[in-house]
């Protein structure tokens, strides 16, 4: 059997693709890690056009509601995408160890938080390394923590840390921090943040667990440690396009590259839609209206063959 | 027996006890965040600390993976 379209990715790209090629009638698979994308991890979303407010888990909750209540769409939930070749009929994509045949893809897998890339940083990941600060905030009780990344994600762990650590180090790259004053003078206020600039991490120690990170000052070019119990990574987001990087072209920060008045990739067959291309505003809002674009092109192609 | 060691604001802990009343799974909810004894316990379990941790008799999955729980589900 060979499918219409094959979308990869349950974000609201993936989501909003598959309820409008539900209702154009393509023979569609969707193929989704898990639903949400990203956002799930937010504690609160304040401009998802329609709703006020709504947590992460309730907007993926309400998607994914939507998109079931079509029949037409069949979903394949839990199986990660592992390679995409072409074939004879289009593409043979293969995915939670099952082939799929389909004349078409949209590529819509999102992005996932960046890693520093240092010494440590890996071989410590869940053991003091951490990347969710809402879910893993709260094991920093009466803790030491030190958050990299002065932007808005950032203050964003540094906020979900106040009600349980004792003391948090931020550490910044540049010589200013870039997140929304609102922010800042919340963890100013709190007396338990302590701010270094022009700090570029350099390595995580520890035996078990992490005991400390060491950073340079970028100044003085001195090599200094910080003591902590966890070191939390907030460095902003890098697209999850290594699957599809020889398949379709990508720009130096590893984005699709798309047309972006119909979503097509450099490749015929590929679309792609979401924080995955390179689009300048990563805003589920904008995934959204982007893979619907994509849909109707993919619709077009087909009236047009 | 399930147990699964979570954080009340961690997403992946609540998609994981969402997917366990899905299938009809009774599970035992830890809160790590108030509840040391079971802190400890999960970082015996499964040498880190991130959550969610779910131990399915005995094997111990960390994070919301949802092809290693119905592999152990149905073991």
């Amino acid at each position: 059997m060979v499918y219409d379209l094959i979308i990869l990715g349950g974000g609201p790209a993936g989501i909003a693709a598959g309820i409008y090629a539900a209702r154009k009638k393509l023979k569609t698979l969707l193929v989704a890690e898990s639903f949400g994308g990203q956002s799930v991890v937010a504690a609160q979303i304040n401009n998802f056009i329609g709703f006020k407010s709504v947590s992460g888990i309730e907007m993926k909750n309400i998607l994914e509601e939507h998109l079931r209540s079509y029949e037409g769409i069949e979903i394949k939930e839990g199986a990660r995408v592992n390679e995409i070749k072409k074939s004879d009929s289009g593409f043979l994509v293969s995915a939670g160890g099952e082939f799929f045949e389909t004349k078409t893809v949209l590529i819509a897998l999102g992005s996932s938080y960046r890693k520093l890339g240092i010494p440590g940083e890996k071989e410590f990941e869940g053991k003091g390394v951490f990347y969710c600060s809402t879910c893993d905030a709260p094991l920093m009780k009466n803790k030491t923590a030190v958050v990299v990344g002065g932007g808005n994600s950032g203050f964003y762990a540094v906020l979900d840390l106040l009600p349980h650590a004792s003391k948090i180090y931020v550490l910044e790259y540049g010589d200013v921090f870039r997140a929304d004053p609102i922010y800042v003078d919340k963890a100013k206020i709190s007396g338990k943040v302590e701010f270094i600039t022009m700090a570029a991490a350099k390595e995580v120690v520890g035996e078990k667990f992490v005991s400390a990170i060491k950073y340079e000052d970028r100044q003085s070019k001195e090599v200094k440690e910080l003591k902590t119990d966890g070191v939390f990574v907030a460095i902003g987001y890098a697209p999850n396009s290594g699957i599809v990087k020889d398949l379709v072209k990508i720009n130096e920060q590893g984005k699709i590259i798309i047309n972006h008045q119909t979503q097509k990739t450099s490749l015929e067959g590929i679309w792609a839609a979401g924080d995955i291309t390179d689009i300048l505003y990563g805003q589920i809002n904008v995934a959204i209206g982007d893979a619907i674009k994509a849909v109707l092109n993919i619709n077009d192609y087909f009236k047009k063959s | 027996m399930v147990k699964i060691y979570s954080t009340p604001t961690c997403p992946y802990c609540v998609m994981a006890k969402d997917y366990f009343k899905k299938l009809g799974v009774e599970y035992q909810d830890f809160d790590v965040s108030i509840d040391e004894k079971a802190r400890e316990e999960l970082v015996a379990k499964s040498h880190q600390m991130g959550v969610p941790v779910i131990d399915i008799d005995g094997t111990i999955i960390v994070g919301f993976n949802r092809p290693e729980i119905d592999k152990a589900l149905k073991a």
